[in-house]
């Protein structure tokens, strides 16, 4: 009997001991470093990430036959839990990729503000990248160079609108007009006009389009101000009053994992707002389709994608590691992620080039000349510290409001507002 | 003399047996162990060093923390069925395939087969099965049943999470219908001359042979139901679902969201250690009721 309980409480031991378990292995995970030794730079994403970053650094190591780097892909699910671990452990990356979650690593001191480096170097982080070159600041220092970034666009259904007899979706689009054609569009039961609004850069593009924000300029989180409210209930109203979205339970009877972005390239809804990467998914389709720029509303704006490189604390060359990042986002290096369709080089001259406007992978004309004109209206989402407490919380206080259980935007800002002001302690 | 040597060999073999084990236990588990309670009572985001807090992480889980208390409840909800649930799952299952049906090696086999499955690709294919117009759904459908949203639905969600953990019951159904095989034949007899039906037979020699194993699946289901991870984290992806994850989030998933997620390292070692002293507890009860309902033959004799 004394055995028994010994071994059983021991068991209880031995599932728990295994979150603390997790830091311990991996500090003894990599061997000691040396001046000799290649710069690591951790990226995610899949196959297609990883050889166009490799080209990416085989052009670097051609133009600085010096520099050795050494290409680390994780899965993108695992990415941030690995980079952690490797940073715990003593020996983080010399270049990682960073994207919304840049100031989880920089208000930790965790990487290098770059402001210096740039200047050393002569970059001009405006002039190369645009509004977005100070995208990855915190308390006023730059974090990470711009690498990819592309505007969040619309992608529509040209055979349906074409038969339906409305014109392509423009810039200039009121949300009147949006839920006019949206309506036209759907067909009750087979087709939606318009993929929805419920992941984070969809909805809060209309907040903004409507003078609002998540969080304002001082840092303080205004998520039920009234331009707030209004924009999603606007988002909401597309599913549970105007029925031209479909709804949770018809998504998930489409399949697993089925949103909008697949529903669109089944010709399910006509109408879907998301990032660069959809373009792959839709070169054989039996429709015919294109993109456009975000409508508007009292005035324009849009989400963009994208993410930078940062140099951790721990790297062991910064002033390489910089060189490396430099020609990296440079022209010649970054026309290689147009060249295998892999996202939108943040580099301003690439997108303008013709390497860009008329990819040669590319089987039907596409207007890719949208990701310019929408880099005049971004807006900047508040890269916060608290990142993803921020981004589950309001997965948990608009849940009831996504399924139809809630349909006042109102009551689930309110609650969502009073989370953000526990999370976010910088606040007032 | 010689024998006191032997001793001594055999003892030496014995630390050599099982130093392996010692030396990971050490190096594995009580150091990290250790250490676990240390940063459980310092603020800690894994990056900067840990500020020492003393008991300010349990103070606020018990107090100030409402989705502690939420994933908490629901893991005592989810044991709570999934536990009884699978054992007599597995009792029954165990039952029939102890019974002299034709086929019955090959019926053993695929009532075993599900726990061969790995985990994680049984909770993918479950969110296929429990979709809203699915394959479940148009089975109860023919029943005149119209099923819920399991997935889509915050109080349907746990009960397709326990859904789940039935489908792994073979493990149980073995080692259970092992242990059927060892009840002496004689006393079935005895039984029989006595004038005991079946059922009878059932309840007055098998289940009180078997309590042993039963104690046995229950302590190790206890522990599991406790520490449900993964199946939590593909039945209800928080990025795709997240009403339903609120909904199903238990302890372990939201220990891994503090650590992971929010970089809440100490926080999360607080949870480990509370989540460790509730299993203990539990784990504890059980024990206490092994005099009334557990029958060890060698008790007896």
């Amino acid at each position: 009997m004394t055995l028994d309980r010994a071994q059983f409480s021991r068991r209880g031991f031995l599932g728990l001991g295994v979150a603390a378990g997790v830091i311990t292995l991996t500090a003894c995970g990599s061997g000691a470093g040396s001046d000799d030794d290649p710069l690591v730079m951790t990226v995610w994403g899949g196959e297609t990430d990883r050889a166009t970053y490799q080209k990416r650094i085989d052009l670097l190591v051609k133009k600085y036959p010096d520099l050795k780097v050494k290409l680390q892909l994780i899965p993108s699910d695992s990415y941030p839990q690995k980079v952690q671990t490797m940073i715990a452990g003593g020996k983080g990356p010399d270049i990682m990729q960073v994207a919304e979650n840049v100031n989880v690593y920089s208000s930790k001191n965790q990487l290098m503000p770059l402001d210096d480096l740039a200047k050393g170097a002569g970059l001009d982080l405006s002039k190369r990248f645009g509004p977005i070159g100070s995208l990855y600041s915190y308390e006023d220092k730059v974090y990470a160079i711009p690498d990819r970034s592309g505007a969040m666009i619309v992608y529509y259904n040209k055979t349906l609108f074409d038969s339906k007899g409305i014109k392509a979706p423009t810039a200039e689009w009121t949300w009147d007009d949006a839920l006019d054609a949206f309506k036209e569009l759907t067909a009750k039961g087979k087709t939606w006009g318009y993929g929805g609004a419920g992941w984070w850069p969809q909805w809060w593009s209309f907040a903004y389009q409507n003078g609002g924000a998540i969080i304002d300029a001082d840092g303080r989180p205004t998520a039920d101000s009234d331009e707030v409210v209004e924009a999603l209930q606007w988002a909401g109203d597309l599913v549970f009053k105007h029925g031209v979205v479909p709804t949770k339970a018809q998504y998930a009877d489409m399949g697993t994992d089925v949103g909008g972005d697949q529903a669109f390239a089944n010709g399910t809804v006509a109408v879907n707002a998301t990032g660069f990467w959809a373009i792959a998914g839709l070169t054989d389709t039996k429709f015919e389709w294109d993109i456009a720029p975000m409508w508007r509303g009292e005035k324009q704006a849009v989400a963009s994608f994208g993410s930078g490189l940062a140099i951790s604390r721990t790297a062991k060359n910064p002033k390489n590691a910089f060189k490396a990042i430099d020609f990296l986002t440079s022209p010649e290096a970054q026309q290689q992620i147009i060249a295998t369709g892999q996202d939108v080089p943040a580099n301003l001259e690439v997108q303008q080039s013709d390497a860009f406007l008329k990819p040669a992978w590319m089987k039907t004309p596409v207007n890719m000349g949208v990701f310019a004109e929408s880099s005049e209206f971004l807006f900047k989402a508040p890269f916060i510290p608290e990142w993803n407490e921020m981004l589950a919380a309001i997965d948990t206080a608009t849940a009831d409001f996504w399924l139809g259980k809630e349909r006042s935007a109102k009551t689930a800002l309110t609650a969502l507002q009073k989370n953000l002001e526990s999370i976010i302690k910088s606040a007032g | 003399m010689a024998m006191s040597k032997q001793r001594r060999r055999e003892a030496l073999w014995f630390y050599l047996f099982v130093s392996p084990w010692v030396i990971g236990f050490l190096a594995f588990l009580l150091g990290p162990m250790i250490s676990s309670i240390y940063l459980s009572m310092t603020d800690w985001d894994s990056f900067t060093p840990p500020k020492w807090v003393g008991l300010d992480n349990y103070v606020k889980l018990l107090t100030e923390d409402p989705v502690f208390w939420k994933a908490l409840g629901n893991t005592l909800h989810y044991a709570a069925i999934s536990v009884p649930l699978g054992l007599l799952v597995g009792l029954w299952l165990a039952n029939l395939l102890n019974k002299q049906v034709r086929a019955r090696k090959l019926f053993r086999t695929l009532i075993y087969l599900p726990t061969l499955v790995p985990l994680v690709a049984a909770s993918m294919a479950f969110r296929v099965v429990l979709a809203p117009s699915g394959p479940l759904n148009d089975a109860l459908g023919w029943a005149g049943i119209s099923g819920p949203q399991w997935l889509l639905d915050p109080s349907w969600v746990k009960y397709a999470l326990i859904l789940l953990s039935v489908w792994s019951a073979g493990s149980a159904t073995v080692l259970l219908l092992a242990a059927m095989k060892g009840i002496p034949r004689e006393l079935y007899e005895a039984a029989e001359i006595d004038g005991a039906g079946p059922v009878r037979q059932f309840w007055s020699i098998t289940v009180p042979q078997l309590t042993p194993v039963i104690f046995f699946n229950l302590v190790m289901g206890l522990i599991a139901a406790f520490q449900v991870f993964s199946q939590v984290y593909i039945l209800t992806p928080k990025a795709s679902q997240p009403g339903t994850y609120n909904a199903s989030q238990t302890t372990v998933p939201y220990l891994f969201d503090q650590a992971f997620s929010y970089y809440h390292m100490g926080y999360a070692s607080a949870i480990s250690w509370l989540l460790f002293a509730v299993i203990l507890v539990f784990t504890l009860l059980a024990f206490r009721t092994t005099r009334r309902w557990v029958f060890y033959e060698t008790e007896v004799k």
